[in-house]
């Protein structure tokens, strides 16, 4: 336990002295909320949630690019792979929630009548889902930049995408979509419910493949034998 | 004189003293320290010399081998190498040109 | 103290100061024929035995003191094959290193060092072959085992948690750790604003922090300047003391003289072949 809260803590520290790309978590979902708010609010919300998805799952994304070289040798140094993808994870939604809360704030005073319960849900989809998917991507791709272009991506069909057609709910954050208009337009509680289950299990889904790609990369190798000192 | 004063000079110089013993003739460790001692540089004692032979053997300075003497036990001899006398002589000049002046400063003084 | 108990208690000194026994017995004998020749009291024409002993080895040229005989296996890697697609990078190469041992890894750009270390670490698998690892195993690789945005001391407390120290006893051993690299490592300085052989120091210090029985270092002295190259080559003179051993690829020749073992991995070769003959006769 005390080996996971110090990998989380160490991401959070890096996270937060890197001050330009925390500037530019902010800045993303900020522009994606203003760009459309004259218009109609639900739309801004929308643009809002993803951008935090987009920044968080970034952040995640660079975290693990930064920290390649130096896992393996924390598995030598007594590290489990849980204890690092874990700690990692923990700490990435740590800092997700922290970005998320000013804008849940910016909501709650600028745009009046919503589920606002709703909007926390929504995040919390968004924070959740994007954490373990920024690892995910980090560590199957070796460069920043594909991965990037690659989140990109993944954003862009989300965004493009027909909430209502049948491959909409293979997208990653398609749960934040749902619990959005749920809480923007007043629709039945069926939104909220499929939106939530959507959520938690991309998310437990996320972790269970997260957790595969780590163990089989920090796995024992077979062909060393280690003996005890004796 | 000074006893610690002397061995700090000793130090700079014991090896070129043995180089230019060795000179003319091979020695032994106990004829050397003699030698040494007639020529009136003072008693050395053996803690001192052999570390000093050591090293000049160790540089190639001097060779050494162990032989039977006209009288007594087998003894280790040293002889002088080429290397040696080029050591020798340039220790020779560097030490004249170091001397000099010094010896210069200090009858100055004495006599102001 | 009479001359042979004299005589006696210096011979045993050189033995202790790993003087040849060779030269030992021809200096013994000079020392004896010496007192012969002219008498007096040893302690007063030699000194203390001890001392006379150490003036010796020193005049030698001896090496340092240090355990003579290697110890138990601590790495042994066998028929070690590795293919990446149609290109062989290695093929049955081979190491053994015991306790107190340092081993040097050589060979031409891309001959596949970085790669046997990987393997001998655990990183990679290799087509064929085993490693067996008897105690903790350190690794300290090229480059890139450090965090930008953390602290040398964050550093520390992530390695040390990983052992099961406390924080402040990580940072104590990893700043002792970092002082034997001539470095002290400062508490408010971010990685990435040290330089690139300050960054390897940190690297280094890593690696040693978690005291490990086999210590595995990929070209660990990049950037280092001359005096920290030489801290470098000193410390792990005395981690070798201490009985670890030590596995170092590289590719600068001149330090050879204070390995113990080379690993050719210059395609011809693939041989273990001896070094340490410039250890005045360290076997």
């Amino acid at each position: 336990m005390n080996r996971m809260v110090t990998v989380a803590e160490m991401t959070l520290r890096e996270l937060l002295r890197r001050r330009g790309v925390l500037a530019l978590m902010l800045l993303l979902p900020l522009t994606f909320y203003l760009i459309r708010r004259d218009a109609y609010v639900g739309q801004s919300v929308r643009s809002l949630l993803l951008g935090i998805s987009w920044a968080v799952s970034t952040a995640a994304l660079f975290a693990t690019s930064a920290a390649r070289e130096l896992e393996p040798r924390l598995r030598l140094a007594g590290y489990r792979p849980h204890h690092l993808y874990l700690g990692r994870m923990f700490g990435l939604w740590v800092a997700g929630l922290v970005i998320a809360l000013p804008f849940f704030l910016l909501i709650a005073f600028d745009a009046p009548d919503l589920r606002y319960g709703g909007v926390a849900v929504a995040m919390l989809c968004c924070v959740a889902v994007a954490a373990p998917l920024g690892i995910l991507i980090g560590a199957l791709l070796p460069r920043e930049l594909e991965g990037t272009l690659l989140l990109l991506t993944i954003v862009t069909v989300q965004m493009l995408i027909d909430p209502a057609g049948a491959g909409a709910k293979l997208t990653p954050f398609w749960s934040s979509r749902e619990i959005a208009t749920w809480a923007v337009d007043h629709t039945d509680d069926g939104y909220l419910a499929r939106g939530s289950l959507h959520g938690l299990a991309v998310t437990v889904g996320m972790v269970v493949v997260v957790a595969a790609v780590f163990s089989l990369r920090l796995r024992r190798r077979r062909h060393l034998r280690h003996l005890p000192l004796g | 004189m000074d006893i610690e004063r002397r061995g700090q000079w000793l130090r700079g110089v014991l090896d070129l003293c043995v180089l230019g013993l060795l000179r003319d003739r091979e020695s032994y460790g106990y004829q050397l320290a003699q030698a040494l001692d007639t020529a009136g540089i003072g008693p050395i004692q053996g803690g001192t010399l052999y570390p000093v032979l050591l090293r000049l053997q160790r540089t190639g300075l001097v060779t050494a081998q162990w032989r039977e003497g006209t009288a007594g036990p087998a003894r280790k001899y040293y002889q002088i190498t080429d290397l040696g006398r080029a050591a020798l002589r340039q220790g020779g000049r560097d030490w004249a040109a170091f001397v000099t002046p010094v010896t210069g400063l200090l009858t100055e003084r004495a006599e102001r | 103290m009479n001359p042979d108990e004299w005589l006696r208690a210096f011979a045993a000194e050189l033995h202790h100061r790993r003087v040849r026994p060779d030269d030992a017995r021809h200096v013994v004998a000079e020392a004896a024929t010496h007192l012969r020749d002219g008498g007096g009291d040893p302690a007063v024409v030699f000194g203390p035995p001890g001392r006379y002993a150490a003036a010796i080895a020193e005049s030698i040229g001896a090496p340092p003191p240090a355990p003579a005989a290697p110890g138990p296996v601590r790495l042994q890697a066998r028929g070690i094959t590795k293919r990446y697609g149609r290109r062989t990078v290695l093929r049955d190469a081979g190491l053994t290193v015991r306790a107190g041992q340092i081993a040097a890894i050589v060979g031409a750009n891309g001959c596949g060092k970085s790669t046997f270390l990987r393997i001998c670490a655990g990183l990679i698998s290799p087509d064929e072959g085993e490693v067996t690892v008897t105690g903790r195993l350190g690794y300290c690789p090229q480059q890139g085992g450090t965090s930008d945005f953390l602290l040398p001391d964050e550093h520390f407390v992530l390695v040390g948690t990983g052992q099961g120290l406390a924080r402040g006893q990580a940072r104590r051993a990893g700043r002792a750790a970092a002082r034997q690299l001539g470095w002290d490592a400062p508490g408010d300085v971010l990685t990435r604003h040290l330089s690139g052989g300050t960054r390897q120091k940190l690297n280094l210090t890593m690696s040693t922090l978690a005291e490990p029985d086999v210590l595995l270092l990929d070209e660990p002295y990049q950037g280092f300047d001359r005096g920290t190259y030489v801290d470098f080559w000193e410390q792990l003179g005395r981690l070798r003391d201490a009985g670890r051993a030590i596995v170092v690829v590289t590719h600068l020749l001149n330090q050879l003289d204070r390995v113990d073992a080379v690993l050719d991995l210059t395609p011809a070769g693939g041989t273990v072949r001896d070094g340490g003959a410039g250890w005045g006769g360290r076997a």
